[in-house]
């Protein structure tokens, strides 16, 4: 401190004054800071060194770094440092880390695979990442789902089949769940007597004369709901159409409604408007074999697969 | 020589500075307002209400526009007129086209504003303003220049003050900047919409070259031009270094230029423009350092006057993060650390430190300074300027604090792989992780509120009183007579 003073005494000002008072001290740069700048002018030179870095021409200084990865030819080839090379090479490098254990999962049958304790571990490590990045969008982290829209995958309720193959056909051929709407069919009455009885299959409360009536229609012509889901009303898993004796809710927000009121009203809006929104996409070709079999497996355990 | 400065002070145009520095106050509140509430959204999702119009991705250019270009904007144009008057002992060259000034650029932050929370937006960061509003910009510039150099020109002083060169770098390549970076094909003569007349990479580039240099002649030279007038004058001491103060003007001109493109690491833009942005940056610190140099040094010998003195405060707090961004900024610019830091909220955090810290902050401290000048008065309240000092320094540490922490933390946590080479974490769980530090920065920011706040009530009731007594002194005089 006392020597910083002790130069601006020292030394001159400009001899410029304006607005009354202003002034400037004729100080020398300081010396840290000339070097300094010296030293982040070498720092940039290293830099362009190693780097591409200046246009020359229609080309570019391409600078002494180097990545090294495998090209499409299966070759391995060397190119001066670039972003593309370097994802190439640490992608490759990632990949080959990983491959003994999605090759003994792709040659191993399912049931082996779940009794090894190394394979299982890995399992849950890549299952969780890839489910992160591709199923919990919808599915919700940790597969929770969403009433309304997505289903629960960590619950035991299976729609279309809970073995590893129903499991792996669904995520690599997706899935399309269908229900005509039945506004048009059947009158308001007719409609609000399905939904008591499928409150009442569902073990919810419910009119039980309009539950009646509506067993009767279920196991009508008119109505047909026992096409697809069957006579017992448990649903079929070939064709995807629910259990409705189970206390599971998919599609009609049973459980998050207030009251009975809420609930029928739920339920009629499914049997009214029908479904076409159950889309699920297919996965073949936008994940690997292998990663389709580490996702099936993952799902299993999730929701206590059969 | 009071009473002669007192003559001089009659000369100057005040009318237009006064009026420039009264909404520079209103639009820090309101900007600020908007800022905290969209802090606020992060952390608490339900203050979007389910409302388009105050959702985030509106409100953001609602935020940034009001607080660079309706505070920050209307402080310089406030104090570039002060100090070029001053400096030149001449009043404002075409008076007429100042005014214009005033009220077009008024016009283009409302303007602004709405057409965002309408849902307009040419989705160019910090030129979201549809061509409509660009050509209303254009026109005020011209202006501005038009009036800052004429009024150069007839100076009665030999020598250009330094203050004077720094607003002058600025007005000459925010011209620049906006121009190229607006050109644009509207869709049609009554659509707000228009498209890029460059493509790709070179519409992200040139994208970025404005917008770092938004930063740079914006928020950097023009505010070292305050430096440079307010803080010789408030400590009331010869600026450090002639020379430093021209070598730094001119590195910092120079290299400010190149470094847009480390905006755009890792990208589809060229690996070698990516390299040139990265080192420029780096060159950078020292010019930048130069300005923080000159400042602090000229504080040296007058170090007692901060016991006292809370506009003294400002701006060596501004200095000190001034010193400390510009070399955050460098690092950040690196191939590797970029890696690290881009698309996180460190990047957040810097620009904040920046803009609270320095930008704002010496802006604070001009205005405390020029306001009781401009009415002839003092300041309402000492105590008050110097609650709204630890109050914003309180805002602004919380503030970049906490972006620091949730920077890094998802910096790491979207490159944590476990021992099999899978990613650790999914997004949404680096998203939960940053909760409290969205909590900590929205309490930051609404410290920083709180004293801009304050600030505005001080200033209103220190007009008051140089509005009563000039009333009080005109009715003497009258009496006298």
């Amino acid at each position: 401190m006392a020597n910083e003073q002790q130069t601006s005494q020292g030394v001159q000002t400009t001899g410029h004054v304006w607005d009354g008072d202003l002034q400037e001290f004729n100080n020398p740069l300081p010396v840290w800071w000339t070097y300094g700048f010296y030293a982040t002018i070498v720092f940039a030179l290293v830099y362009w060194f190693y780097y591409p870095s200046w246009p020359v021409g229609s080309g570019f200084l391409k600078g002494m770094g180097s990545e090294t990865y495998v090209n499409a030819q299966g070759e391995e080839e060397s190119w001066h440092w670039n972003t593309r090379a370097k994802l190439l090479r640490e992608t490759q490098e990632a990949a080959a880390q990983q491959k003994p254990w999605f090759d003994k999962i792709a040659s191993l049958p399912y049931e082996q695979v779940t009794k090894d304790a190394e394979l299982s571990s890995f399992v849950q490590s890549a299952g969780r990442a890839l489910f992160s990045d591709n199923c919990a969008g919808c599915h919700q982290t940790g597969g929770a789902g969403k009433i309304g829209h997505y289903p629960n995958l960590a619950d035991d309720n299976w729609i279309y089949g809970g073995s590893f193959d129903k499991i792996h056909e669904t995520i690599a051929q997706g899935r399309h769940g269908y229900m005509p709407p039945y506004a048009e069919a059947l009158d308001a009455a007719q409609v609000d007597a399905l939904a008591h009885y499928v409150l009442s299959l569902g073990g919810e409360q419910a009119d039980a004369a309009k539950a009646a009536q509506g067993k009767d229609l279920f196991h009508s012509h008119a109505a047909a709901c026992y096409y697809c889901h069957g006579n017992d009303a448990k649903g079929r898993m070939d064709i995807g159409s629910a259990n409705l004796t189970d206390k599971v809710w998919l599609w009609a927000d049973v459980p998050g409604a207030a009251d009975t009121a809420g609930k029928v009203a739920a339920v009629r809006k499914v049997i009214a408007g029908g479904l076409d929104s159950g889309v699920m996409p297919a996965w073949e070709g936008r994940l690997s074999e292998e990663q389709i079999r580490v996702l099936t497996l993952y799902v299993h355990e999730l929701g206590g697969g059969k | 020589m009071a009473a002669s400065q007192t003559q001089v002070t009659e000369h100057y145009n005040y009318d237009i500075i006064k009026k420039f520095s009264v909404m520079a106050i209103v639009w820090a509140v309101v900007g600020m307002f908007v800022g905290v509430w969209i802090a606020s959204e992060l952390a608490w999702p339900f203050l979007n209400f389910d409302s388009p119009y105050i959702s985030f991705g509106r409100f953001r250019p609602v935020h940034t526009g009001a607080v660079i270009f309706g505070f920050g904007g209307s402080a310089l144009f406030a104090t570039s007129y002060y100090v070029v008057q001053r400096t030149c002992q001449t009043r404002l060259w075409a008076p007429g086209l100042a005014t214009f000034t005033f009220w077009g650029w008024q016009a283009v932050i409302v303007l602004a504003a709405l057409s965002y929370v309408m849902g307009y937006s040419q989705g160019r960061e910090y030129a979201e303003m549809e061509w409509p509003i660009d050509l209303l910009i254009l026109f005020v510039w011209v202006a501005y220049l038009a009036v800052f150099i004429g009024t150069l020109m007839q100076r009665k002083q030999p020598h250009i003050y330094v203050a004077n060169w720094f607003y002058l770098s600025f007005i000459l390549a925010t011209a620049l900047l906006h121009t190229f970076n607006n050109l644009a094909v509207p869709v049609g003569l009554f659509t707000l919409k228009s498209y890029s007349l460059f493509s790709g990479p070179q519409d992200a580039m040139t994208q970025w070259w404005y917008g770092h240099n938004a930063v740079g002649f914006f928020l950097t030279a023009a505010f070292l031009g305050m430096m440079y007038y307010f803080v010789p004058k408030q400590a009331g001491r010869p600026v450090y270094s002639y020379r430093l103060s021209i070598v730094h003007f001119w590195a910092l001109s120079f290299m400010y230029m190149w470094v847009g493109t480390h905006h755009l690491h890792w990208t589809a833009l060229p690996d070698w423009a990516s390299t040139l942005g990265a080192t420029f940056s780096i060159m950078l610190l020292l010019p930048s350092w130069g300005g923080m140099i000159n400042g602090i040094m000229t504080l040296s010998g007058a170090w007692d006057k901060l016991r006292t003195d809370p506009i003294m405060r400002f701006m060596i707090v501004a200095l000190s993060f001034y010193g400390m961004s510009t070399f955050e900024g460098p690092l950040m610019s690196l191939k590797d650390v970029n890696a690290l830091s881009h698309y996180t909220d460190w990047t957040v955090g810097h620009v904040h430190s920046g803009a609270l810290g320095w930008v704002a902050m010496i802006a604070f401290g001009s205005l405390y300074h020029m306001i009781p000048r401009l009415w002839k008065t003092e300041m309402y309240s000492v105590k008050l300027i110097n609650a709204h000092f630890w109050l914003a320094t309180i805002g602004v540490l919380l503030y970049i604090t906490a972006m620091w922490i949730s920077g890094i933390s998802q910096g790491l946590m979207w490159r944590a792989f476990d021992d099999f080479g899978n990613l650790q974490y999914s997004f949404v769980e680096s998203v939960a992780a940053m909760h409290p530090f969205y909590v900590m920065r929205a309490i930051g920011g609404m410290f920083y509120l709180t004293g801009m706040v304050l600030m505005a009530y001080n200033v209103y009731m220190t007009i008051r009183q140089g509005v009563a007594a000039e009333a009080a002194g005109t009715r003497a005089a009258t009496a006298a007579a």
